[in-house]
């Protein structure tokens, strides 16, 4: 009979050791009842690739898969697993955590635009100190641009550009966009803040409040 | 009753109806929102994705202006800043070691004293004082309201409670037949929409929102009610071309419980932005005579 389910049990110690470090959740807790794959909006989007099967997946160890799998990308943060988890799992963070180990790691994402979307985000809000919509969504199709021209997909890009300037100008009509910039004052100590995570990334080899 | 209020960065880009909303209609049922000085951007789910420190460290900032005001609660209408304010919030109160970091870096430091609310929460106050019923000049009546809260209100990254049923919450159903609508039993309240999946992987979040879409319609709602900027914004910029794809053939208005309140105390339509809406807003309250 072939092998359903094989233990690498050097490196499944140490990578369900990781995230569960990193995530702050107990992964060993889980007995695959299911009521998170249940709730899950985006099974099908993912091939049936549930919170529970992902958990499997790092309990045994399989590294690879771990890190560049669909649900990791396609998770929308909706939370519906852990707050339906008998045992307090919140498979959102873990899925967190695998974005970036992934990132880490240098694992091209499965859905590159999302990656792209959350990193411009996060760079346009540190910068300014608030999300400038117009700001931010030209660093994102920007970064879409160069990704697709690197991965040779031009139709996709022409695509994407169509569909982004599609609903600025619908946006636009409706009085909804907004020209002037907003930012916060006295952004030097604001940036000091932002930069105090490296020092305490470096103390603690956890993720914030990992131990509840 | 006098509040702090964070906005957050939609309620001043593509949601500033909303902004406008809150404070025109919390201060009719006397609530004055005071816009806290110098907030910054929450982070929302992007920086727990890509750093664990800036995922606390943005919302905590906040926290520390809050806790310095005068101001003992603090209003959050976007669900999305609510959650990430009220779980870094949460986090600090059981981690020392990074409140000490974080407090190093701040002028106003956090003590954890604010309360967050939501607006739901902010309306119930008046709701219980009188404040919100001896406002109204015009019943909803007619308004078979789908009654939209998505994941961010009531569902945390962490263990925490919820300010309402984390599946079946009732506070726009209260607010609503308080004012003389009728809100309807439906299932899927509390899916996701999608967020910014709508612009980064549109197949999901088109997927997610015409279930959400189906079922209002099965069930004959005329329109949906909301309080988050996000749900707010993708299923009503989105709907007409979601209706195309799934075969979807009724098109609902999507109106923020504030501008439900703010029609029903009498306010002219310009002031509370519903012809900023996408989707037709403004036929269906002109056959129900609650605007002219």
């Amino acid at each position: 009979m072939a092998t359903v389910l094989e233990l690498g049990s050097d490196k499944a110690s140490s990578l369900a050791g990781e995230v569960m470090a990193r995530s702050g959740q107990n992964l060993s807790a889980c007995y695959q009842c299911r009521r998170c794959a249940s709730g899950c909006p985006v099974g099908e989007q993912t091939g049936y690739l549930t919170p529970d099967r992902l958990i499997r997946m790092i309990v045994l160890g399989k590294r690879d898969a771990a890190l560049d799998n669909p649900l990791i990308w396609k998770c929308v943060s909706c939370y519906t697993c852990g707050t339906r988890c008998p045992n307090d799992i919140m498979t959102a963070r873990v899925v967190d955590t695998l974005k970036k180990m992934a990132h880490e790691h240098r694992i091209r994402p499965s859905s590159p635009k999302v990656a792209a979307f959350h990193s411009s985000f996060i760079a346009a809000a540190k910068r300014a100190g608030r999300l400038n919509e117009l700001s931010f969504m030209g660093r994102y199709t920007m970064k879409n641009t160069l990704g697709g021209l690197a991965r040779l997909r031009l139709r996709g890009i022409i695509q994407d550009q169509k569909d982004q300037a599609g609903f600025g100008l619908v946006l636009l009509r409706k009085g909804r966009v907004h020209f002037l910039p907003q930012k916060i004052k006295n952004r030097r100590q604001f940036k000091r803040l932002m930069r105090k995570g490296r020092a305490w990334a470096g103390s603690v080899s956890k993720s914030p409040a990992s131990q509840e | 009753m006098e509040l702090a209020y964070y906005p957050g960065c939609s309620l001043k880009a593509s949601t500033e109806i909303y902004d406008e909303q809150c404070k025109r209609v919390l201060s009719a049922v006397g609530i004055n929102l005071h816009e806290m000085d110098n907030w910054n951007c929450c982070g929302s789910t992007s920086a727990s994705k890509t750093d664990d420190f800036l995922a606390v460290a943005l919302p905590a900032r906040n926290l520390g202006i809050a806790d310095a005001s005068d101001y003992s609660g603090m209003v959050v209408p976007c669900s999305c800043c609510y959650n990430r304010l009220l779980s870094a919030q949460k986090v600090l109160q059981t981690d020392q070691s990074l409140l000490d970091t974080i407090n190093e870096e701040l002028t106003d430091k956090i003590t954890g004293k604010t309360k967050i609310l939501t607006v739901l929460e902010a309306i119930q106050f008046a709701a219980k004082s009188g404040d919100l019923t001896k406002n109204v000049v015009k019943k909803l009546e007619g308004l078979k309201a789908a009654c939209y809260y998505g994941c961010m209100l009531t569902r945390f990254p962490y263990d925490m409670a919820a300010s309402d049923d984390v599946e079946n919450p009732q506070g726009m159903e209260t607010i609503l037949k308080a004012l003389g609508a009728s809100p309807l039993d439906w299932g899927y309240k509390t899916e996701c929409c999608g967020a910014s999946a709508a612009v980064n992987d549109k197949d999901t979040a088109f997927k997610l929102m015409s279930r959400i879409m189906k079922d209002a319609v099965a069930r004959q709602a005329n329109c949906f009610v909301t309080s988050c900027p996000m749900c707010q914004l993708n299923l009503d910029a989105f709907q007409k071309k979601i209706g195309t794809i799934y075969g979807i053939d009724r098109e609902l208005p999507v109106y923020f419980i504030t501008e439900l309140l703010g029609v029903a105390f009498g306010m002219p339509a310009g002031e509370l932005g519903l012809d900023q809406h996408f989707a037709d807003s403004t036929t269906l309250l002109k056959e129900l005579n609650l605007y002219e």
